[in-house]
């Protein structure tokens, strides 16, 4: 694989799946406005998406139509994809889900500071357009965790939810493929385990809590490993296209 | 965007004609409101017949672009000398509520009870009497709106923000 395709990848894929992840709420979520804020986020984050899809085939020199899109976003081999872990975990818990939210976007926000300034054009008029939109996500994550964190019945469901999730950190900012040649070439300013030290600080922050990953980073699997639940998502999310893949939409 | 409304002296008869017709376009969740109006229209550009349109999106996730962008090219392949057309998404600039035009916001107030946030420091204002809204869901029925309440009349106001 290209190497700056394989990195743009890594971003492109976390976006489809978080997405995707996001909009299962849709109907289920506890309240009425908890699916109309998981819903409308997960659509910006499919919309993201498309556009880190839309650099792919840039690169390709390739025309960015809706086939060439899906084609990327649905037809590749699991081992092709970038995803973290973190994206492809199934759960039905909100409370995990909230929380995944919460440090998928914060995390996100440095991602996109990491490319604002990139020599791929495309990729800095991005990160430019896309903060106004993670602005909202991020704001909307804050407002509900600093109501439930004050509540003793929530507080405790939230921090385990938390810790549930820590294992998959080390994943997520695992140096990834691609980004030597990425940070050579000025698409990314810098790795992405750079973001450690910032995630930490945000956590102490909100959780009061210690986080030490830096050194988890190093013994992590990466990212072309697939994690067990990555299949299941797929196949989820082909179910209409393998039921009959010769239909014309 | 290039300034066609109010500078006619500078653009040709077939500028105008395709910039009405993309005019003619209303956004599909507010009929009656043109694209144009709400600020989405950044490119026209006609060169010996062929036309090229780039459009900005209010949010990069909405799920209307593909039809907008069909009605567009629609309407501008009728207009008499256009003889190709080519409509684009563009990644920049990234749309605010500022690009809405004051026509419009009067249609939103009116007929949608819809405020238009222009200042994120103060609180919107109650299409139907004026007084102060208080946010009830961050997200509302569509992307670029979230819901509020009138402090004062209780009118259920949906509020488009950037």
């Amino acid at each position: 694989m290209n190497p700056i395709e394989e990195f743009i990848f890594s971003f492109a894929d976390d976006e489809h799946l978080i997405g995707q992840q996001h909009t299962e709420w849709i109907g289920v979520a506890p309240f009425l406005e908890e699916d109309l804020a998981f819903s409308s986020i997960g659509q910006d984050e499919l919309g993201h998406a498309v556009l880190l899809y839309e650099v792919v085939l840039g690169l390709r020199e390739t025309e960015a139509t809706d086939e060439a899109i899906d084609a990327l976003a649905y037809d590749r081999g699991a081992s092709e994809y970038r995803s973290s872990h973190l994206v492809e975990l199934a759960t039905t818990d909100w409370a995990q889900a909230l929380l995944r939210h919460w440090l998928y976007d914060t995390v996100e926000q440095f991602r996109w500071e990491l490319v604002v300034g990139s020599s791929n054009t495309a990729l800095a008029e991005i990160a430019i357009r896309v903060e106004r939109e993670e602005r909202f996500h991020r704001r909307h994550a804050d407002a509900l965790l600093d109501s439930l964190l004050a509540s003793p019945v929530a507080r405790p469901v939230l921090l385990a939810a938390f810790d549930s999730l820590t294992p998959f950190i080390a994943n997520l900012l695992a140096p990834v493929a691609g980004e030597t040649e990425a940070i050579a070439q000025g698409v990314v300013s810098a790795s992405i385990t750079t973001i450690a030290p910032l995630l930490e600080q945000r956590v102490a922050d909100r959780f009061e809590q210690t986080l030490s990953i830096t050194a988890d980073i190093s013994n992590s699997p990466g990212r072309d490993v697939r994690s067990d639940h990555f299949q299941t998502l797929m196949d989820r999310m082909r179910e209409v296209i393998d039921y009959d893949p010769q239909a014309v939409w | 965007m290039r300034a066609i409304t109010g500078a006619a002296n500078s653009a040709t008869a077939i500028e105008l004609a395709v910039h009405a017709a993309v005019a003619s376009i209303d956004d599909p969740e507010y009929p009656g409101i043109s694209i144009v109006d709400l600020g989405l229209l950044e490119r026209l550009v006609v060169t010996n017949g062929h036309v090229d349109i780039g459009l900005i999106p209010t949010f990069s996730g909405c799920p209307a672009l593909a039809m907008i962008g069909q009605d567009v090219s629609t309407a501008v392949r009728s207009v008499v000398g256009v003889e190709s057309v080519e409509v684009s998404w563009l990644r920049s600039p990234a749309w605010s509520v500022a690009r809405v035009s004051v026509e419009a916001r009067a249609i939103l107030a009116d007929q949608f009870t819809v405020a238009v946030q222009i200042n994120s420091g103060a609180a919107p204002r109650c299409p139907r009497c004026g007084a102060a809204t208080v946010e009830q869901s961050m997200f509302g029925p569509s992307r670029c709106r979230s819901v509020h309440r009138c402090s004062n009349c209780s009118e259920t106001v949906e509020v488009m923000r950037s």
